[in-house]
């Protein structure tokens, strides 16, 4: 399966050594937060791309950390939307398949226990 | 000034002063920085440097609001209506922009310059302005790192960029004893407890943090000690020319001074 | 062109797919976004050059940082727009230097507000508040553009365009709250650039390429819908201000549901931003050389730098 390089022009393969990069840039915004892409800029080095994307994306807002990704060494899925298909659903896996557990409980006089309502006590002093 | 032996020091006119020099160097080196807006040699590095430029203008906002608590007169004022006579800030601040060398080695050595004395500021007993300057430090290292790296790229570059970092450099030079300086007695901060280190320590400690990266661009260390040592500045530093600050001003309150308004 | 192709791209585009910078895409498409966004990118960038005359002269510590950072955002906005042409322009064998060179040699054209001077304080208020004001709406009104990049990038840039209306509404009413000559001062500026901006939005007529970029998804309104809606939306402020609009043939027509309003000068104002003669034009295009191929020489010093970090 093929997958797209991002940067597929051979021209600036060429030119590497006379021009900037393209060096994608992706930021936390907090330590429990994943880095997120914003965007890109053009730098003669990653050391210049770290630099410039502070102002350039984070002139409001905070961030914990900021990643500079040369755009050549990022591989992306191809094209194809088949790649993503799903066809049937995977109701099993999810907690909308088990909505009648629910009412399976209340036979037994009891509530159904959700997700947040355990770390909600968890946290609780 | 405050005569060092006067056993009546003035300590809140001593700090008055200090703010007022601080203010007007950050305001100066931010207003020549924001000239640049539109004009940087690269879209990305415009972007970078005006943020820069806002900092130093907020840094002065700082001083000058210390001075306003001080009783000198509204922030403002001190900031836009005090004439050439009276500023304090060193003569590198208000030097017209020269090419992109001259501007990043002149941010480069005053950084330098303002995070030694920021440091001193800090650890000394003045918490209003120790908290500033601390705060100050943090915002300023971000600037130190871009800065640094601007000089040490230029300067290992050689050709063109190495020939126009040296002229910067020498251009520069004669500006740098009136930096290392304070507008106020010095000693007089030391006894008062505002400055936790003496001139001469600062001095050393400025010439210490600039070695390394001067190095690194292929630039002397020892003219910057022999210009310092030839002008010790150990008492309150003389009034920068005034032509600099003159147009500088009148550009400034090209809007202000139209008429008494709000804007 | 394989027909096949072009049938299958089209479908996409009406089913309100999004395309990507690596997406197949006709010529004429990828032609029409490229120039679209390469002058919105170069209007962003020459857009900083009236206000930015401004920042040295600001009048409170506040508004110096508040109009710099105003400025350094137009610039900001410019940057992601280059990145999003680019990319459109690689596969031509075209890169930044190009599209930069392009604003010296006149190749690329940029708003024509941006060709006008900006002789007071109260200009730089204006260009704030209306000029501003009639970006977000055409900026706004592309923000479903089927174009990927592009649409994210608006995305950020409404974001940012948010505190641009506040500040540009803070300088105009502190001028309209304040002594008789600061809203004199206010009025002559509103004056100076109403018919500018009118000319903003674009000939009322459809052209073809206005008409293919309807076709493609680019862009979903006309020129003159726009210009309604800036209408509607700043004609009763500026009026509250107590300002007088100078058109005494603006009216609202209720029946039609439209604004009336006196032509601007399309002929004079189009030859202005096609041959680069407005009163600007030509100095600030010659700040754009300053900044760029002038200094040509502090890129080249990093790539030089790179390769000896490298050696």
């Amino acid at each position: 399966m093929a997958m797209t390089q991002m940067e597929k022009e051979p021209a600036q393969e060429l030119n590497a050594n006379t021009s900037y990069d393209v060096y994608e840039i992706f930021v936390q915004a907090s330590d429990l937060d994943p880095h997120v892409h914003v965007g890109s800029l053009l730098a003669p080095s990653p050391e210049w791309a770290l630099q410039l994307a502070r102002e350039n994306f984070l002139r409001r807002a905070q961030a914990v950390s900021v990643w500079a990704v040369r755009r050549g060494d990022v591989h992306g899925t191809p094209d194809d939307p088949d790649w993503f298909a799903r066809e049937f659903d995977r109701k099993y896996r999810d907690v909308s398949g088990y909505a009648d557990n629910a009412r399976r409980w209340k036979r037994f006089k009891a509530q159904a226990m959700h997700i947040d309502d355990v770390i909600a006590d968890v946290r609780k002093e | 000034m405050v005569a060092r032996d006067s056993g009546m020091l003035d300590r809140g006119r001593i700090l008055g002063d200090l703010a007022l020099q601080l203010g007007d160097e950050e305001l100066f080196l931010g207003h020549r920085d924001s000239e640049w807006l539109g004009l940087a040699p690269e879209i990305e590095e415009d972007v970078a440097f005006a943020s820069m430029a806002q900092d130093e203008v907020r840094h002065a906002a700082f001083w000058y609001e210390l001075a306003e608590t001080a009783g000198m007169g509204q922030a403002d004022a001190l900031a836009f209506d005090r004439p050439a006579t009276d500023r304090r800030h060193a003569a590198l601040c208000a030097r017209p922009n020269g090419d992109w060398a001259h501007t990043v080695l002149r941010h480069y050595l005053y950084d330098a310059w303002d995070a030694v004395r920021l440091m001193a500021l800090a650890e000394a007993g003045e918490e209003t302005v120790a908290q500033g300057a601390r705060r100050m430090l943090r915002e300023e290292h971000y600037h130190h790192l871009h800065m640094e790296k601007w000089v040490v790229d230029l300067g290992r570059a050689g050709g063109e960029a190495g020939q126009r970092l040296l002229k910067a450099f020498q251009a520069l030079l004669p500006d740098l004893p009136h930096l290392a300086a304070f507008a106020v007695d010095p000693q007089a901060l030391v006894d008062l407890g505002i400055l936790a280190r003496p001139l001469p320590d600062l001095r050393r400690e400025f010439v210490a943090r600039i070695s390394p990266t001067l190095a690194k661009a292929g630039l002397p260390v020892h003219p910057v000690e022999a210009a310092l040592a030839a002008q010790p500045e150990d008492r309150a530093r003389s009034v920068a020319p005034l032509a600099d600050a003159e147009e500088l001003l009148s550009t400034m309150n090209g809007v202000r001074s139209l008429g008494a308004a709000a804007w | 062109m394989p027909d096949a192709r072009m049938e299958e791209f089209m479908a996409r585009i009406e089913r309100g797919d999004k395309i990507e910078a690596h997406d197949w895409m006709p010529e004429d498409y990828r032609l029409l976004l490229l120039r679209l966004i390469h002058m919105h990118a170069v209007s962003e960038i020459m857009g900083a050059y009236p206000e930015k005359e401004w920042v040295p002269k600001a009048p409170t510590l506040r508004r110096k940082m508040s109009l710099a950072a105003k400025v350094q955002d137009e610039i900001g906005h410019g940057q992601l727009l280059l990145r999003v042409a680019e990319d459109l322009a690689a596969p031509l064998g075209r890169h930044r230097v190009d599209l930069m060179d392009d604003v010296i040699t006149g190749r690329v054209k940029f708003h024509n507000v941006f060709h006008m001077e900006a002789p007071t304080w109260a200009d730089a208020g204006i260009i704030g508040w209306l000029v501003d004001g009639a970006a977000i709406i055409t900026q706004t009104a592309l923000l479903d553009c089927s174009y990927a990049p592009y649409a994210r990038v608006l995305k950020r840039i409404c974001a940012e365009e948010s505190f641009h209306m506040q500040h540009g509404e803070s300088i105009i009413l502190s001028l309209a709250e304040g002594e008789p000559w600061q809203r004199e001062m206010l009025q002559e500026a509103l004056n100076r650039w109403w018919e500018a901006i009118l000319f903003f939005f674009g000939p009322p007529v459809v052209t073809d390429a206005a008409r293919r970029m309807m076709e493609y998804r680019i862009r979903s309104r006309t020129n003159e819908e726009l210009r309604q809606k800036f209408l509607t939306r700043y004609v009763p402020r500026i009026r509250a201000v107590g300002l007088e609009i100078p058109d005494s043939a603006l009216r609202y027509d209720d029946e039609a549901g439209l604004w009336r309003y006196t032509e601007p000068d399309w002929e004079r104002l189009s030859r202005m931003v096609r041959d680069n003669t407005g009163p600007k034009s030509q100095e600030r295009i010659s700040l754009r050389r300053r900044a760029h191929q002038d200094q040509a020489w502090v890129r080249e010093a990093l790539l030089r730098a790179r390769a000896a970090a490298a050696v």
